[in-house]
């Protein structure tokens, strides 16, 4: 095939009614649906969301990692003193509670599942709703690239992103595989000097409306559950769609891209230093795939719900201490499970880090982003369901008034995700089911 | 508008080139009852299960229809419901990176199908310009494959699909082959190939699976694959419906040496190959013979055990769990501590008595699989042995036990792990699951959590002595013992198979009746596989499609509770296999 003018991709392609639109080349990749130009002081950039979950909580025991002072201006207590110098973008939940409406506490898994879902799930294994990023993806998550990327520092497929309850996105486990997803094939320098159009990407597009032809017919046939996985996959299909169509349209510059350099192959570990030093590089390509507008949504498990990560040399993973080991009279509090807290919760600090290096606008990338940090347990050692440590980074495009520690005292965990989806601009009033049905976003931190 | 599936005409060749659904007559002779088929499909067909197809499915698929292509790509992870991948394959989905996947998969198959080289073969005509679309022969070649993709006559609408696709991309790229490419890489994304939909048709009030669907059942039962020509054949003459075409079937399923490739995927899914992929990996400090390596032996040593026990001996299903024979290959010979002398990359081995190995449950897959990174795990590999052998799930621990006595070193009596873990059995919470697991775990404490031989653990020797349901037994060997005899181990396979067959969970009267009594056949015959195989293959229920429970009557999930003690293990529903190894309180 001869490389394809212009003005025949313009015209659309197939005579079988496999129309393909491009879009005018943008200015600046950053501009809102309205065309509107980026403003001089960076209100029109879009607002970035993300999701980052660690394992087994952290350490209930005298000031391990409450704040004493709530409001504006907290300390940082020993288990998340990795936050330092980000206190001001960051903003601290303590004294969250998942309310079991009755259901039994699935271990390691009704935390997360109420925090993101709305409702505690009667069994493992699934969650009874959607989790609320894929909401986010669909509304917010548009004219990137992917409408959501996820990865697992860990090395393990894990994902609590899930558009069935059933059925969970599978995450990239490496950093070199996260690195070609992104930045490997299809992938277009948004600051390249020349674009030619990718020359066989309108017909790799052409394959899936083949594929998508037969969904009435499909769907016509089966019942209500399997028909939320052909949806699950028809929804796949489309981002595919999405993602050739990107390649089809030239790229808005973006200042603050630069494109990265691919990272070593490094082996799966569950030590926690591999662990932490594989989700800082992931951080980097994260950070760098929503400042090259590949994504506008992401989802991170650093490790896994009732963590099996393990000190370097040590025979005991993270959850065994957690059950196993004593408490020092002295301390007051597990010695080696309280070590391993903060080593866990030093992923996200780190994570958020990497967004805080990149510049956009007047300000950097952080403070158009807001990316949620949370556990599974409260305290790992009983499994309790309350004080489940969360956190808010990021300023939301100015929208979140960061830098507050906000104690929840017994509120359910929806209400936090509730205002995390106002403070990225959904149009909701309220989140969860049952007992932990909510209306009430955090107000104090919405501007 | 309608298709003929006889004569050509201009006005359908134009109907083409605008881009309506149009069709050209069919090359191939089963064009007619492939009509017939859909027909009724579209009429009266309701899907009842979708199950996604797993990799070694797909794999086995690609070999049998295309020949041996590479392939290499990520499938997606699958989830274990009810102890099964193949009962959670019907509630997987296909996530965004899954598609990228398969739809990279798909170009590279389709470019190795059409490369120039092969098209001799693999193309059944030759189009009237290769520069240009040839409806006629781009419906061939989707027909050829189609069906057998699909598992079931492709449909018309299905066919013209790609046609179109076909046409327009070789009009596009001025090269025939490279639109019959598209079109079959749409058709290796197409969900009707990448996952099964088993069909149901209402007949006389009651609703029985489609011949295809039998068909495919039968299949990937024994095989592991998609269904042959002679498979859809009879389906397609309705001969599968009949008993006499089913047992012809069956027999000659059954016979074939491909039951070892259906033994196999099997016996991975039954083992739970892959919780590798979803435990934390080995702490390579404390284990530095482990490897990534090391574990695929692990795993060819499980299935060479089993498929020579099972089927090249026809021996007794329960002997697998005494038997010292297996087969060792130089890596896991090293983890055994047994010098490798021997010529050749595998060789059959018959374990030393004194060695204490004995059965599957003291080969270096089941040991290393249940425990921990640094460590062995009697808890776990109790779990393990409840779940696989005995088909039986382990309840979610409680969620508030007070460890403080068990986490409390300075008592005297709790050094050890076994003292420690013993204390559970004086705690009333957590009797009633721990007794279930722990002794089972404890008397195969003479292989560390890679499965490497030890007699004394910090300078202690190792007592391996514990006792279930009142029986005194010592070590692996008398492990294997007290096994072999324990009737529901038989069971559990029955029930297993015919689980994994049909990707459901046996309902209660399924259990109560047909399976004890297909069990008591197992028994009667000498506990012998593939006459077990046949049987089931053989038997109305394995095809049988259950009315939905009601939701009241679903076994709620148990969960230990601290008010008393777990009378046995309950069924749960569904677990998380990322969640799965921790489930249980950590020791």
């Amino acid at each position: 095939m001869a490389i394809l003018s212009r003005r025949s991709m313009m015209r659309g392609f197939l005579a079988g009614g496999v129309g393909v639109s491009v879009g005018v080349p943008l200015l600046d990749c950053f501009l809102n649906e309205n065309g509107t130009a980026l403003a001089a002081d960076g209100a029109k950039v879009p607002i970035r969301f993300g999701t980052y979950f660690w394992g087994l909580g952290l350490t209930h025991g005298p000031n391990r990692w409450v704040p004493t002072k709530t409001g504006m201006g907290y300390e940082l207590p020993p288990e998340i003193a990795s936050l330092k110098g980000l206190e001001k973008k960051v903003t601290v939940f303590s004294g969250l509670r998942i309310h079991l409406d009755g259901k039994p506490n699935v271990q390691h898994h009704t935390g997360h599942a109420s925090i993101l879902s709305g409702e505690a799930p009667p069994q493992g294994g699934q969650f009874q709703h959607a989790s609320f990023d894929t909401t986010l993806a669909d509304e917010i998550g548009g004219g990137a690239r992917f409408r959501s990327l996820e990865c697992a520092p860990y090395g393990s497929n894990i994902s609590y992103s899930t558009r069935t309850g059933k059925s969970f996105s599978t995450p990239e486990v490496s950093p070199i595989s996260l690195y070609t997803r992104i930045f490997g094939e299809g992938f277009q320098d948004p600051n390249a000097d020349t674009w030619t159009p990718s020359k066989d990407a309108m017909l790799r597009k052409s394959v899936l409306s083949a594929v998508t032809d037969q969904r009435q017919a499909l769907a016509a046939q089966v019942g209500a559950a399997d028909k939320l996985r052909l949806d699950q996959y028809y929804t796949s299909v489309r981002q595919m769609e999405e993602q050739l169509s990107a390649e089809l349209t030239k790229p808005a510059k973006c200042e603050s891209c630069v494109v990265p350099a691919s990272p070593e192959e490094n082996p799966r570990s569950s030590e926690i230093t591999r662990i932490n030093h594989n989700s800082k590089l992931m951080a980097d390509l994260m950070a760098m795939a929503v400042a090259c507008n590949q994504t506008k949504i992401f989802n991170v498990c650093h490790s896994n719900a009732g963590s099996g990560a393990y000190l370097p040399g040590d025979s005991k993973i993270y959850h065994l201490h957690t059950h196993d080991e004593a408490v020092d009279p002295k301390l007051g509090y597990q010695p080696n499970s309280a070590k391993l807290a903060s080593l866990h919760f030093q992923g996200y600090a780190d994570f958020i880090r990497a967004f805080e290096a990149i510049k956009e606008g007047d300000g950097t990338l952080l403070d158009n982003c807001l990316i949620m940090g949370f556990s599974d347990t409260g305290n790992a050692r009983t499994h309790a369901t309350d004080n489940i440590p969360m956190f808010f980074a990021g300023k939301a495009g100015g929208r979140h008034k960061a830098g507050q520690h906000i104690s929840a005292g017994g509120e359910p965990v929806t209400r936090v995700s509730l205002t995390a989806q106002q403070l990225v601009g959904l149009p909701i009033g309220e989140f969860g089911h049952g007992a932990m049905k909510t209306g009430k976003a955090f107000s104090e931190l919405i501007a | 508008m309608k298709f003929t599936s006889k004569g050509t005409s201009a006005a359908l060749v134009a109907a083409l080139m605008l881009g309506t659904a149009g069709l050209m007559g069919c090359a191939s002779d089963s064009a007619s009852p492939a009509k017939t088929a859909s027909a009724k499909a579209e009429s009266g067909g309701e899907v009842v299960a979708m199950r996604r197809v797993n990799e070694s499915q797909y794999r086995h698929a690609i070999t049998d229809i295309f020949g041996d292509l590479e392939v290499k790509g990520r499938f997606e992870p699958e989830k274990r419901v009810h102890g099964l991948l193949a009962i959670g394959a019907a509630e997987t989905s296909i996530s965004a990176l899954g598609f990228q996947q398969y739809y990279s998969m798909a170009r590279m198959i389709s470019t190795q199908v059409l490369d120039p080289k092969a098209i001799d073969k693999t193309v059944p005509c030759k189009p009237a310009n290769a520069k240009a679309a040839d409806d006629v022969c781009a419906e061939a070649f989707v027909r050829k494959y189609g069906t057998r993709m699909f598992r079931r006559p492709i449909t018309d609408a299905e066919v013209a699909a790609r046609v179109r696709l076909a046409n327009s991309g070789a009009t596009e790229s001025g090269d025939f082959y490279n639109g019959l490419r598209l079109a079959l890489t749409s058709m290796l994304t197409a969900p009707e190939f990448l996952f099964r939909y088993e069909v149901a048709n209402t007949r006389g009030g009651k609703k029985e699976f489609d011949a295809y669907t039998r068909a495919a059942r039968l299949s990937y039962l024994f095989w592991d694959t998609t269904p042959d020509e002679e498979l859809l054949a009879a389906a397609r003459d309705g001969s599968i419906m009949t008993q006499r075409g089913l047992q012809k079937q069956v027999d000659r399923l059954a016979s074939s040496p491909r039951i070892e490739q259906g033994l196999r995927a099997m016996a991975s899914d039954m083992m739970q190959f892959s919780m590798l992929e979803e435990k934390p990996s080995k702490n390579g400090d404390i284990y530095p013979k482990y490897s990534v390596a090391v574990m695929e032996s692990a795993k060819e040593q499980t299935l060479r055990t089993m498929v020579d026990h099972l089927l090249t001996k026809n021996a007794d299903y329960r002997d697998l769990l005494t038997s010292r024979d297996t087969f060792i290959d130089r890596k896991v010979a090293a983890v055994y501590q047994i010098p490798y002398t021997f010529a050749g990359e595998w060789t059959p081995y018959t374990f030393p008595e004194d060695s204490g190995r004995a059965g599957l449950q003291t080969q270096i897959l089941f040991l290393a699989m249940f425990s921990h990174p640094g460590r062995s795990s009697p808890t776990l590999r109790g779990v393990g042995l409840n779940e696989i052998f005995l088909c039986e799930e382990t309840p979610i621990p409680p969620a508030d036990v007070d460890f403080s006595i068990l986490n409390d070193v300075s008592n005297p009596l709790l050094k050890t792990v076994r003292q420690r873990l013993l204390a559970h059995a004086t705690d009333e919470t957590c009797a009633g699951c721990h007794n279930l697991t722990d002794p089972i775990g404890l008397s195969l404490e003479h292989f560390d959590g890679l499965g490497q031989p030890r007699k004394m653990e910090n300078g202690e020797l190792i007592d391996v002595t514990a006792e279930i349901d009142g029986v005194k037994f010592d070590g692996a060997g008398g492990l294997a013992k007290v096994m072999r005899e324990n009737q529901r181990i038989p069971a559990c396979f029955v029930k297993t198979i015919f689980a994994y067959g049909t990707g459901r969970h046996p309902t209660e009267a399924e259990t109560e009746g047909y399976l004890k009594r297909q069990t008591k056949t197992f028994a009667d015959s000498g506990y012998r596989y593939a006459p077990l195989m046949r049987r089931i293959a053989m038997s109305a229920e394995f095809y049988s499609i259950p009315a939905p429970e009601h939701e009241v009557e679903k076994t709620p999930q148990k969960v230990a509770s601290k008010q008393g003690s777990v009378q046995g293990p309950g069924k749960q529903e569904a677990r998380a296999g990322d969640d799965r190894p921790f489930k249980i309180g950590g020791l």
